[in-house]
C-alpha cells in the first residue's frame, strides 16, 4: 500500500498544478477550466445545497431498483445459459452482440413503455446492468468444478441444493466481479437517461449546471457522483475480500 | 433377498458412440462384493476403472448388463453407495467440518447433530484439531482424507472409492492405506477399492480383481488369505510377496500392451 502511495502522491499534484496553470494562462475559454478554488467551491456549493441531496436520493433510488432488477434478471439468465447448452447455443450469442451495445439507443422505446418519469431511468440502468451480469453468471457456471457437482450428484442433492450449496457458493468470483461491472454500467445508464430527458436526478442537475453555464457546480457535481462511484466500488471490493477471506482463515 | 450379494455387477459393456472415440472402455464385466468384504480392481492406467467406478456409482449409464445394490438394480446415484472420487473434491469454500457434514446438511439434519456425527468421522480418519481449517490449509493427503469422512458420514452400506491415493506421495500413500484397513476394522465397512497399486491392493484386500487393458475385461480374481486385522507388518512377509508376485506378473502384460499402444 505505502509503496503505491508516493506515485499516486505525485500524479495527483502534478494534475493538479497542471489544471492550475492551463485554468489561469487563459489559453482556453474563460471558464471550461475553472481554477482549482472555483471547483472548491462548486464542490462545497453542491454539498450544502439541500436540493442535491433530494435529487441524490431519487438517482440512488432509481439505480437501487435498477439493479435489483437488472441484477435479478441477469442471475437467472446467466444460471439458464450456463446451465443449457441448447439455451446458450441459441441465445448467448446475442447476448454478446447486445453487451457492449450502447443502451441509451434502446432509451426512446423504455420512454414509450415506462413514461418520461424515473419508470424508463430505472429501465435503462436495469437494461445496463442485465447484461454483463447475465454474461459473467453463465461464464461461472460453466466454470464450476466439475468434480464438484458429481459430488452433489452422489449425494443425491436437489436442484435447489446444488444451486445454493454448490453452485453459487462456488461462484463467487464472478458473482462479484458481474455485481461491480453491472453496477458500474447501471449508473452510466441512469445518469445518462437523467441527461436527457428529465426534470429531477443527479443527472439533470449536471445538465442544468451546463445549460446555465455554471461550470464550478458542474466541476463539484461530477467530482461528488465519481466519489460516490468509488466509494461504492471500494466497498464491493472490500466485501469480495472479506467473503473470499473467511473461507481462509480459520476461526482459530 | 438378504443372501444377495449388496453389490452385483453383471455382464457389464460401455461403449462409447464414434462421436466419443468409438471405444469400448469396459467389456462385459461381471462380479459380486458380499457384505462386510473388501475388494480391489486392478488394472492399467486406462483400461476403464473410472468408467466401471462411474457406472456402479449410478453418474454414467452401461451401454449393456445391469448393476444391482440389494437385489435393487441401479438407475441413479443410490443412496447405499458412497462415492470417493479420484481428484481431489472438497468444497474449498467450506471448512472440514462442514465438508464433513455436507451429506447430513443435505439430509436437513440440523447444525449441532450433524456436528456431532461429523465429528466422530473426523476423528477417525485422523483429523481432529483441523475441523475449522479449510482444504487450503491441508495437505492433499488430509484433503483425501476429509473427502474419504464426507462419504462416510453419509454412512453408505457401500464405500466405492476411485485411486483415492493415486495423486498422493509414496509414504502417505502407506500411511493412508494404514487408515483405510483400519476404517474397515472398525466399521466393518464394505469397500470395493479401484487402484493401479498391487502393495495397496494385496495389503487391502480380501479379493483383488484384474482387468485387462482395452477392451477392459475380467482377467482374474485373486482371493488375498492374509489373516486380519492387517498391520504394515504383511508388507514383508513371504505370502505378501507372493501375491504381489502373482498379481504383477498378470498385469505385466496388460501394462506393457497400455504403454505400447500409448506410445502409438
Ligand atoms: N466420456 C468419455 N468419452 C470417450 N472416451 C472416454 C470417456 N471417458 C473415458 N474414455 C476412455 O475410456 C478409456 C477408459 O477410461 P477410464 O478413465 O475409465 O480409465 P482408468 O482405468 O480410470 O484410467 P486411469 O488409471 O488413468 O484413471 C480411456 O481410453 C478413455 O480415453
Ligand atoms: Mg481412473
Amino acid at each position: 500500500m505505502s509503496q503505491t502511495l508516493l506515485p499516486r502522491l505525485v500524479a495527483t499534484i502534478l494534475l493538479l498544478v497542471a489544471w492550475q496553470a492551463m485554468a489561469l494562462s487563459g489559453l482556453l475559454f474563460r471558464d471550461v477550466v475553472p481554477p482549482l478554488q472555483a471547483i472548491a467551491s462548486g464542490v462545497g456549493g453542491v454539498l450544502g445545497d439541500s436540493g442535491f441531496y433530494a435529487n441524490l436520493a431519487i438517482t440512488g433510488f432509481e439505480l437501487a431498483v435498477a439493479l435489483v432488477l437488472g441484477g435479478a434478471g441477469g442471475l437467472i439468465a446467466g444460471l439458464a445459459l450456463g446451465g443449457s447448452r441448447f439455451l446458450s447455443q441459441a441465445l448467448e450469442r446475442w447476448l454478446n452482440y447486445l453487451g457492449p451495445t450502447p443502451k441509451i439507443i434502446l432509451f426512446p422505446v423504455l420512454i414509450m413503455m415506462f413514461g418520461v418519469g424515473a419508470g424508463s431511468k430505472m429501465a435503462m440502468g436495469a437494461v445496463s446492468c442485465f447484461f454483463p451480469i447475465a454474461i459473467s453468471v453463465a461464464a461461472g457456471v460453466r466454470g464450476v468444478d466439475p468434480k464438484l457437482l458429481q459430488v452433489g450428484r452422489s449425494l443425491r442433492a436437489g436442484r435447489l441444493q446444488m444451486l445454493t450449496k454448490i453452485y453459487l457458493p462456488a461462484m463467487l468470483a464472478p458473482l462479484v466481479n458481474g455485481a461491480r461491472l453491472g453496477f458500474g454500467v447501471a449508473l452510466i445508464g441512469v445518469l445518462l437517461a437523467e441527461t436527457k430527458l428529465s426534470n429531477q436526478g443527479v443527472g439533470f442537475l449536471i445538465m442544468q449546471a451546463y445549460q446555465r453555464f455554471d461550470m464550478p457546480r458542474m466541476y463539484g457535481l461530477l467530482l461528488v457522483t465519481v466519489a460516490f462511484a468509488a466509494a461504492v466500488n471500494i466497498a464491493t471490493d472490500r466485501l469480495a475480500i472479506r467473503l473470499r477471506g473467511s473461507r481462509v482463515r480459520a476461526n482459530k | 433377498m438378504t443372501d444377495a450379494a449388496l453389490l452385483s455387477v453383471s455382464r457389464v459393456t460401455k461403449r462409447y458412440g464414434p462421436r466419443n472415440g468409438g471405444l469400448t472402455a469396459v467389456d462385459d464385466m461381471s462380479f459380486a462384493v458380499e457384505r462386510g468384504e473388501f475388494v480391489s480392481v486392478i488394472g492399467p492406467s486406462g483400461c476403464g476403472k473410472s468408467t466401471l467406478f462411474h457406472i456402479i456409482g449410478g453418474l454414467t449409464q452401461a451401454t449393456e448388463g445391469r448393476v444391482s445394490v440389494e437385489g435393487e438394480a441401479i438407475t441413479g446415484p443410490h443412496p447405499a453407495i458412497g462415492m470417493v472420487f479420484q481428484e481431489e473434491s472438497c468444497f474449498p469454500w467450506r471448512n472440514v467440518i462442514d465438508n464433513v457434514a455436507f451429506p447430513l446438511e443435505l439430509a436437513g439434519q440440523g447444525r449441532a447433530s450433524r456436528h456431532a456425527t461429523a465429528q466422530g468421522f473426523i476423528d477417525l480418519v485422523g483429523l481432529r484439531g483441523f475441523e475449522q481449517r479449510h482444504p487450503s490449509e491441508l495437505s492433499g493427503g488430509m484433503r483425501q482424507r476429509v473427502c474419504i469422512a464426507r462419504t462416510l458420514a453419509a454412512r453408505p452400506r457401500l464405500l466405492l472409492m476411485d485411486e483415492p491415493f493415486a495423486s498422493l506421495d509414496e509414504q502417505t500413500r502407506m500411511l493412508l492405506g494404514d487408515k483405510v484397513l483400519q476404517i474397515q476394522q472398525q466399521l466393518h465397512q464394505t469397500t470395493l477399492l479401484i487402484t493401479h497399486s498391487i502393495t495397496e491392493a494385496v495389503q487391502l484386500s480380501d479379493r483383488v480383481i484384474v482387468m485387462s487393458y482395452r477392451p477392459g475385461r475380467l482377467k482374474r480374481t485373486l482371493a488375498i488369505n492374509l489373516p486380519r486385522p492387517r498391520t504394515a507388518d504383511i508388507l514383508v512377509s513371504p505370502e505378501f510377496g507372493t501375491y504381489v508376485a502373482e498379481l504383477w506378473n498378470d498385469l505385466r502384460q496388460e501394462a506393457t500392451r497400455g504403454l505400447a499402444e500409448a506410445e502409438g
